[in-house]
């Protein structure tokens, strides 16, 4: 790993903390005054309380605003221009995949009609393969080929699979895990496939909802150059409230997908789907245009292997959709230590992956978001700060009208985004304290993040436990 | 009625230079974030939908060479 990969994850903290650090000198350099100190009243004519009616001038207030707006403006703008740009290019050496080069290659000429091969790739998975292969079979668009891809397995799958009346492949000698099995498996089948015959690629603890397949051929007979289609997931039922939290975290992501009409983040390892031609060219351009070795479709040096091809495909010109159809239902983690792992292994493999690809037009979306969470960490900390301070200063609790409706304003997007999750979900929402607590702990990880990579320090995920090992697996949100 | 809570440091604490400064910039980070969360509850605008669009396909994109776009 080089140098500048290594300190990735320190530049964007650093920035961050710039940020921080110029916010804090002006606000000091505008000599803010000292609160006065709070007034007591009566309320009802019994309740005695202390409160403090101190608001922010209406010049902070308009400040705040504008940083707001600049903020989300400034990335929707630069998102949708960088988009267009990849959209209008007709540079085949630099965009191979860009819709132009991909219409004009394919004009004129009729493919076959659209198929879809499914590739599941399983290590251990006998317990939740079945589950997996039934919801494939259900589909109302069943797909031409299921083929698990075992890897190292110890445990039934490959029988299990046979049984299920599904082709399975085992990788021979394979030390890369799930990508180089994948690796295996596709330097094989993707040369008989033709211009239409997609190539899904599955989870084995994930299960389709129905519509999904069908949604996936339709979108990819109307356009020949979609070049994927990935998959929204949501949470399985379970696990308690450390469950609730995660499918609060994805049905969120879900929203803000839909929101963005399923303008791709990342093509979730849960389910995508991938014209030939897309992954074909991949291979083809690692090492000169991708990072990665020649040849490979999965990048083995990847920890997130479906983040890294998704800005694979994305720095090459393709274009992709998650639509509000293709739903999958996915595994949460079971416990705090598998989540622990799981996120650090999501976090090190985003920042990694920007760290091989540099700054460039197509990551710096990314970037922006890593900034941004960086930021969210020293925001939430100095809140969680302050309030400690008042908390041990103060003898006697008081009221804060102005904060208290900010609070209630925030509580309300809580709840108002979990929505379609039930009761539960909006109910975990309303509390808003756990999920602050929730959100501190995925910036620890954060921050544990970037320091294991600077420092090179190897994250254990190593064979860990089977709820660590299939975290491994997982797709990555936002 | 007055709650006894934490008064582990001294209340002079929040009447310092420091504080204050801490306060204000929590302050408008707080306001950013919930200005933030606040369209993120309200619907969507998409500008794009109301510019008259030039790039409107001018030729199938459909696996079928010759369909018509619908």
């Amino acid at each position: 790993m080089g140098k500048f990969q290594r300190s990735v994850g320190l530049i964007i903290f650093g920035l961050a903390a710039g940020a921080a650090i110029l916010l804090w000198t002006v606000v000091a350099a505008g000599g803010p005054t000292a609160g006065k100190a709070p007034t007591e009243g009566v309320m009802f004519g019994l309740w005695r309380v202390r409160y403090d009616t101190e608001a922010p001038s209406p010049r902070v207030i308009t400040a705040a605003f504008a940083v707001a707006v600049l903020c989300a403006a400034g990335v929707a703008v630069l998102e949708r221009r960088i988009a267009n740009r990849a959209r209008r290019s007709d540079d085949s050496g630099a965009s191979p995949l860009a819709p132009k080069v991909v219409m004009a290659e394919t004009f004129g000429v009729y493919a076959g009609p659209v198929t879809v091969t499914v590739l599941i790739p399983a290590h251990n998975e006998e317990a939740s393969l079945p589950f997996t292969l039934a919801s494939l079979i259900e589909q109302s668009h069943r797909p031409e080929r299921i083929i698990v891809v075992a890897d190292n397995c110890t445990d039934s799958t490959v029988s299990v699979a046979r049984a299920a009346g599904v082709e399975v492949f085992e990788s021979v000698g394979n030390k890369n895990k799930k990508a180089g099995a994948l690796n295996q498996m596709i330097a094989r089948f993707l040369p008989e496939q033709g211009e239409n015959d997609l190539v899904m690629v599955m989870d084995a603890d994930t299960t389709l909802d129905d519509g999904f397949l069908e949604g996936v051929v339709k979108r990819m007979t109307d356009d020949r150059a979609l070049m994927a289609v990935g998959g929204l997931f949501y949470g399985e039922e379970g696990s308690g409230l450390l469950g609730q939290f995660q499918r609060n975290e994805y049905i969120r992501y879900a929203r803000e997908l839909r929101r963005r009409r399923g303008r791709v983040f990342v093509l979730t390892g849960t389910a995508s789907v991938f014209r030939p031609r897309a992954l074909a060219t991949v291979a083809a351009s690692r090492g000169n245009l991708l990072p990665g070795a020649n040849g490979a479709v999965y990048d083995t040096a990847a920890l997130t292997e479906d983040n890294e091809l998704t800005l694979a495909l994305k720095s090459l010109g393709a274009l992709m959709i998650s639509p509000q159809q293709c739903t999958v239902v996915t595994e949460v983690m079971p416990s705090w230590r598998a989540l622990w792992v799981q996120r650090l292994r999501w976090q090190r493999g985003a920042l990694e992956n920007l760290g091989a690809y540099g700054v460039t037009r197509p990551t710096l979306r990314y970037w922006l978001q890593q900034l941004g969470i960086g930021y969210g960490v020293i925001a939430l900390a100095t809140y969680l700060l302050l309030i400690l301070l008042m908390v041990l200063s103060l003898d006697a609790w008081v009221w804060f009208p102005f904060w208290i409706g900010l609070g209630l304003l925030f509580t309300l997007e809580r709840v108002v985004t979990v929505w379609r999750g039930g009761w539960r979900a909006r109910l975990l929402g309303l509390a808003l304290f756990p999920e602050l607590a929730f959100a501190m702990f995925l910036n620890v990880v954060y921050v544990k993040g970037i320091f294991d990579i600077a420092f090179g320090r190897q994250a254990g995920w190593h064979y860990e436990p089977h709820a660590a090992d299939v975290a491994a697996t997982a797709g990555e949100p936002a | 009625m007055r709650l006894p809570t934490g008064a582990l440091l001294p209340e002079s604490v929040l009447r310092s230079d420091a504080f204050a400064i801490l306060a204000a910039f929590v302050a408008i980070n707080t306001l950013v974030y919930v200005l933030l969360a606040v369209a993120k509850m309200l619907p969507k605008i998409y500008f794009s939908d109301w510019v008259k669009r030039s790039n409107r396909r001018s030729q199938t994109r459909s696996i079928h060479p010759h369909r018509r776009e619908s």
